[in-house]
């Protein structure tokens, strides 16, 4: 009994930390920059695919591949932020955004035209071509038709509903390069696969190692947050971005690293995530819907909140697949449900 | 004021002017193609489903035909693309080219060999699309054919549909007693996969039961593949005198299946099925495997008969269960269809289970209209639901249910359970169809 | 702007409704017979969509509950047409009873919902009502798996047009409701809910009241087009009738055409549908792609949604001279 009592919590931490790990990165996302950030699953399915195709072409450790994705997806989404987003944010056309999406857009037409046999050409050939092409482009509009706008804040309730129909295309966009790099198939590669006991109960290793590594990553984070210069600053930030900008923070700076930060964890957890379970170019959506539960269980923008919001839905979900699995995603969203009819803003909503 | 009245209305009567031009314009844009197709043909069986009335292709007379046009409502984006891609996209992928290598198909109608033209939409793997598309393939692009869409619940809406224009269609993935049951009345309709009672089952439980198992534990998706598999489990494997010492249903989101792994571990059952898909077979898997849950058979599928996941967990996963229909020393036929479709790609390219099926459908197919020398469906219809035709299975043809349409006769299929052995995918059961002999009790995990 | 520019724009888009829905009514009489199909899918876009912002549109709650309407319909259509013979079934009016049974039975899911629910607001509300959609779901598959032994369910199947003719109908009805309910004095509490809702309580605004009877209101119509819907899927499950996309495109087409107009919500369903049917079919590998690169730059380059295009394009029609007081 008691060693049915250790295993099912156990169990229940375990899924938790990855919860927790996922959900953190979309509350920072959704706390501070205010992008309800429905492509934050394609960021993990990211981190998953890459880990996978290290350790099954270049034979690198998937530990050492967090290493490797956190950067990545990192700079990636400094990068969306850093472009798209703050366009939305200030309305003000920037140089790179075009760039991106004429990039993408001319990449396509020449792969509709390949595909037709319209073209031979080598892909990294029509990728320079295309890449070419667009930047003169955006340099042209950046120098005239750009030139008239001038800055101007949206409101939040604005920025809001453009950053999280953006991502929507995001989410679009990201998929397909990686359906068109990956095809859609299922994969999955074994690692650390051997069971460990505690007190009696059995677990895989690699579940383990997961769990570590959302709990450390948590830790520093939370670390960052409250002893660092800049972590003070993505609080100031975060309770209010005016004062903070009055106070000499450079807002756009914060928020794009608040955004890359948040896609950097995201492709932390496809890291850990590919170690238990396989991985598809299809997977994003299905976290991103566990992340918002988790997010709005632990009340919006509360980090903290976030992290123990993960834990508590992984042990609830345990608890309720040890007598009836068939009943674990309706217990999920039935103590969602309730919570936030008991508690609007969350276990540590303010 | 007047000039600014005029001014607005000037813009509502341009628009209505429009509108009163494009009425005629339709109609003008919807008669030019009636001539290409019979139109009273194609209107009878839109409009009354009910009439049999002969099929668009077959009562007009075009002699410059030059190509056979094939359409298809595929899943390429959303959850069942990661099926579709890996099951019937390759085997149409090869099979096509190489038709088309040799000319295409003789129809004797028109004197000489047609290649065969692919139109393919996705569905984003939403039956909605789906049912739209496939009646835009049929009314707006007048395919002269219908292959399938992906997955069982799909078929379920596309059959009828199929159905009601008359038109032929082959099914790739999906099959299920439930299909079986809706056959008599969808006389076009003809299923190429094997499945759950069509035969794999029985001989699950025949194998186990000579080998002397005695209890079995099963773990299910919930939706429609599990349900059917572990009903049909629960009423075969008793027969046979293996007893169900545990059954539990998973719903599809599920990640964390120890629990259930724990449950099973903990009765100790000579069998363990995982009446599941790749997604949850595979964790499934890894999580017997961390647990150190080694039953005497382990069976999953569909996921086990992949080479992607023989790719994932290496030689741990020798002596492991799955649905099958060949292996490469099944026939000649067979192993020449295995180079065709696997030399030199990677492992994870591989299904042992659906790829010949397939192929044969489409062997069937083309066999069927050089058979008619036309493109009738009615004439294709009648001759697969009645001949014997050659196909890649060999002598191949389609049990006909209730007098409507079939199932490929479980007679061709050259086998039904297959098991890791020596990192081959070998066919274990029927004993008679066996590459190779069925190992019981399996190897337990590797211990690293 | 002066008051004269103001009534006749008001006159324009009537006019231009009305002239649609002369053709879309008579189009099966001279349209292919596929047009009735690809319509019948965009007129159920454009029903979602303006139903969703009839409420979230001018309350700024957004509800993601339009899939919990949608699924609630398919099921009741599902089980009614189960129940009945199928001599039963061949009378039109029986689907048309079938339909209205569906949108009554959403709108009572909306009303109970919307009662306990209504107090969360902004994203709560919409997590909430997302939730509340995958909730249902789970329940049903289990009830489903657990006690009926199926999953899915085969539902009545009828002709094309009679499902073209039900939808049209639920249309135009809903544009009807809309349009009273946007001028009468709902419209206007629901504004300045929209707008302040403290302020809207106090100058004696029944707020809870009339934000429960838009959202069941808004429920009715897509629980009815859920119903019709399934005739025309015939094949039903859990997992497609409470599809997330369903709550996802009704909002991103109501904010891709706009919301602060009626108009909006259509334009963006239509151009988004036609959209969707021209890449799924020229473009199918690259579908996604275009789609989101479509979507984003609509977003960066086009602020105003869809509207803020066709308000420019009516302002230089009407004259010049008020194109730049509009846009």
């Amino acid at each position: 009994m008691l060693t049915s009592i250790l295993d099912v919590l156990i169990a229940g931490l375990l899924l938790g930390g990855l919860y927790a790990l996922i959900a953190m990165g979309l509350s920072l996302q959704y706390g501070v920059a205010r992008v309800f950030n429905i492509s934050h699953g394609e960021f993990i399915m990211l981190g998953g695919m890459a880990t996978l195709t290290l350790f099954t072409v270049f034979k690198i450790n998937p530990l050492i591949a967090i290493v490797i994705c956190g950067p990545i997806t990192f700079v990636l989404g400094y990068i969306i932020h850093r472009t798209f987003f703050r366009h939305l944010l200030t309305s003000l056309p920037i140089f790179g955004e075009i760039t991106i999406l004429c990039t993408l857009f001319l990449w396509t037409v020449f792969r509709i035209l390949a595909d037709y046999n319209y073209v031979r050409l080598n892909q990294f050939a029509a990728l320079a071509i295309c890449l070419v092409i667009a930047i003169i482009l955006d340099f042209a509009l950046n120098r005239t038709a750009f030139r008239r706008i001038h800055e101007s804040r949206v409101a939040a309730g604005v920025f809001e509903s453009t950053s999280m129909l953006f991502s929507f295309g995001l989410m679009f966009i990201i998929k397909n390069i990686a359906f068109i790099g990956w095809g859609p198939s299922i994969r999955s590669y074994s690692f650390l696969q051997q069971p460990v006991s505690i007190a009696g109960a059995l677990f895989g290793m690699n579940r383990l190692v997961t769990l570590g590594f959302s709990i450390l990553i948590g830790l520093a984070f939370y670390f960052f947050l409250t002893r660092t210069r800049i972590g003070k600053a993505i609080r100031a930030a975060a309770s209010d971005p005016t004062v903070a900008q009055l106070m000499g923070v450079n807002i756009n700076q914060v928020l794009a690293l608040c955004f890359g930060l948040g896609a950097a964890m995201a492709g932390i957890a496809g890291v850990l995530i590919s170690m238990c379970y396989p991985v598809n170019a299809n997977m994003g959506i299905e976290y991103t819907i566990i992340a918002i539960i988790v997010v709005a269980l632990g009340g919006l923008g509360s980090i903290p909140g976030s992290f123990i919001g993960g834990f508590a839905l992984g042990i609830i979900g345990s608890i309720v697949s040890f007598f009836e699995p068939g009943l674990a995603l309706v217990a999920y969203y039935f103590i969602f449900g309730l919570l936030l009819l008991i508690r609007p803003k969350g276990i540590l909503g303010k | 004021m007047w000039r600014k009245a005029i001014g607005y209305s000037l813009p509502v009567i341009i628009c209505l002017l429009l509108l009163l031009i494009a009425i005629p314009g339709c109609q003008q844009a919807a008669t030019p193609t009636a001539p290409k197709t019979t139109a009273p043909a194609t209107v009878a069986t839109a409009t009354k489903p009910t009439t049999p009335a002969a099929s668009p292709s077959a009562t007009a007379a075009k002699p410059t035909k030059d190509k056979i046009i094939v359409g298809m409502s595929r899943p390429l984006s959303g959850p069942l693309s990661v099926i579709g891609d890996s099951a019937f996209r390759p085997i149409y992928e090869t099979w096509v080219p190489r038709v088309n290598a040799e000319g295409g198909i003789y129809v004797k109608e028109y004197g000489k060999k047609l290649p065969i033209e692919l139109k393919i939409y996705d569905d984003k793997s939403d039956v909605g699309t789906m049912t739209r598309l496939t009646e835009k393939l049929i009314l707006e692009d007048k395919v002269d054919f219908l292959w399938p869409a992906c997955g069982t619940s799909f078929l379920f809406a596309q059959a009828p549909i199929a159905n009601k224009y008359n038109y032929v269609l082959i099914t790739a993935e999906g099959g299920a007693t439930s299909l079986k049951d809706m056959l008599p009345s969808l006389p076009y309709v003809f299923v190429s996969l094997s499945f759950s009672d069509w035969y794999e089952v029985p001989v699950l439980a025949d194998l186990l039961a000579a080998k002397g198992a005695k209890t079995a534990y099963i773990m299910y998706i919930a939706d429609l593949h599990g349900i059917e598999y572990s009903g049909v489990a629960g009423i075969e494997l008793p027969k046979k005198g293996i007893n169900i010492v545990g059954i539990k249903s998973v719903p599809p989101d599920i990640k964390d299946l120890s629990p259930i792994i724990k449950e099973a571990k903990a009765l100790n059952p000579d069998a363990f099925l995982a009446l599941a898909y790749p997604d949850q077979v595979m964790p499934a898997t890894a999580t017997s495997m961390e647990l150190d849950f080694n039953p005497k058979a382990w069976l999953g599928g569909p996921g086990v008969n992949f080479g992607f996941y023989h790719t994932a967990f290496g030689p741990a996963v020798e002596g492991v269960l799955g649905w099958t229909t060949f292996a490469r020393k099944s026939s000649p036929k067979l192993a020449e269809l295995a180079d065709i479709l696997y030399s030199g790609k990677p492992e994870e390219t591989n299904d042992w289970w659906g790829h010949p099926l397939y192929w044969a459908a489409l062997d069937m197919w083309k066999a069927a209209i050089e058979k008619a020398g036309t493109l009738n469906q009615k004439a294709i219809r009648d001759i697969l639901a009645t001949e014997h035709l050659e196909t890649v299975l060999g002598d191949t043809w389609f049990t006909i249910i209730g007098g409507g349409g079939g199932l490929l006769a479980k007679e061709c299929h050259p086998g039904e359970v297959g098991q890791w052995i020596n990192g081959v995918f070998e066919v274990v059961g029927p004993v008679d169809k066996a590459t190779a002999q069925f190992v019981y009790p399996k190897p337990p995990w590797p211990k690293k | 702007m002066n008051k004269i520019s103001f009534n006749y724009s008001k006159l324009l888009l009537p006019g231009i409704l009305l002239a649609i829905l002369v053709v879309l009514a008579t189009l099966p009489l001279y349209g292919s017979n596929y047009s009735i199909v690809l319509l019948t899918s965009i007129i159920m876009y454009v029903i979602l969509t303006v139903s969703w912002a009839l409420f979230s549109g001018s309350t700024g709650y957004i509800s993601l509950a339009t899939a919990a309407f949608f699924g609630v319909g398919i099921y009741t259509s599902a089980i009614l047409g189960r129940t009945f013979t199928a001599s039963i079934l061949a009378n039109e009016y029986f689907v048309v009873f079938i339909v209205i049974i569906g949108g009554l039975i959403s709108a009572c899911l909306a009303f109970i919902v919307g009662a306990i629910t209504l107090r969360l607001r902004g994203i709560y509300f919409a997590i909430f009502t997302f939730g509340l959609v995958e909730l249902i779901k789970n329940l049903l598959l289990w009830y489903e798996v657990k006690f009926t032994g199926t999953r899915g369910r085969f539902v009545v199947v009828i002709g094309n047009e009679t499902i073209y003719y039900v939808i049209l109908g639920i249309l135009l009805l809903l544009l009807l409701v809309t349009y009273f309910i946007r001028r009468s004095r709902y419209g206007l509490a629901l504004e300045s809910i929209g707008e302040h809702e403290e302020a809207a309580a106090h100058i004696g605004i029944n707020v809870t009241m009339v934000k429960v009877i838009i959202f069941a209101i808004s429920a009715v119509f897509v629980g009815m087009t859920g119903s019709i819907m399934a005739m025309r899927w015939t094949y039903i499950d859990p997992y497609i009738s409470f599809d997330p996309n369903l709550t996802f495109l009704p909002v991103l087409m109501a904010i891709f055409g706009g919301t602060r107009q009626m108009y909006g919500p259509i334009i963006g369903a239509v151009v988004f549908a036609y959209l969707e049917e021209i890449l799924l079919t020229r473009f199918p590998y690259y579908y996604m792609l275009i789609f989101g690169i479509v979507l984003a730059a609509t977003i960066l380059y086009l602020p105003n949604g869809l509207v803020g295009v066709v308000q420019k394009i009516i302002a230089r029609l009407a004259g010049g001279k008020h194109a730049h007081s509009r846009g």
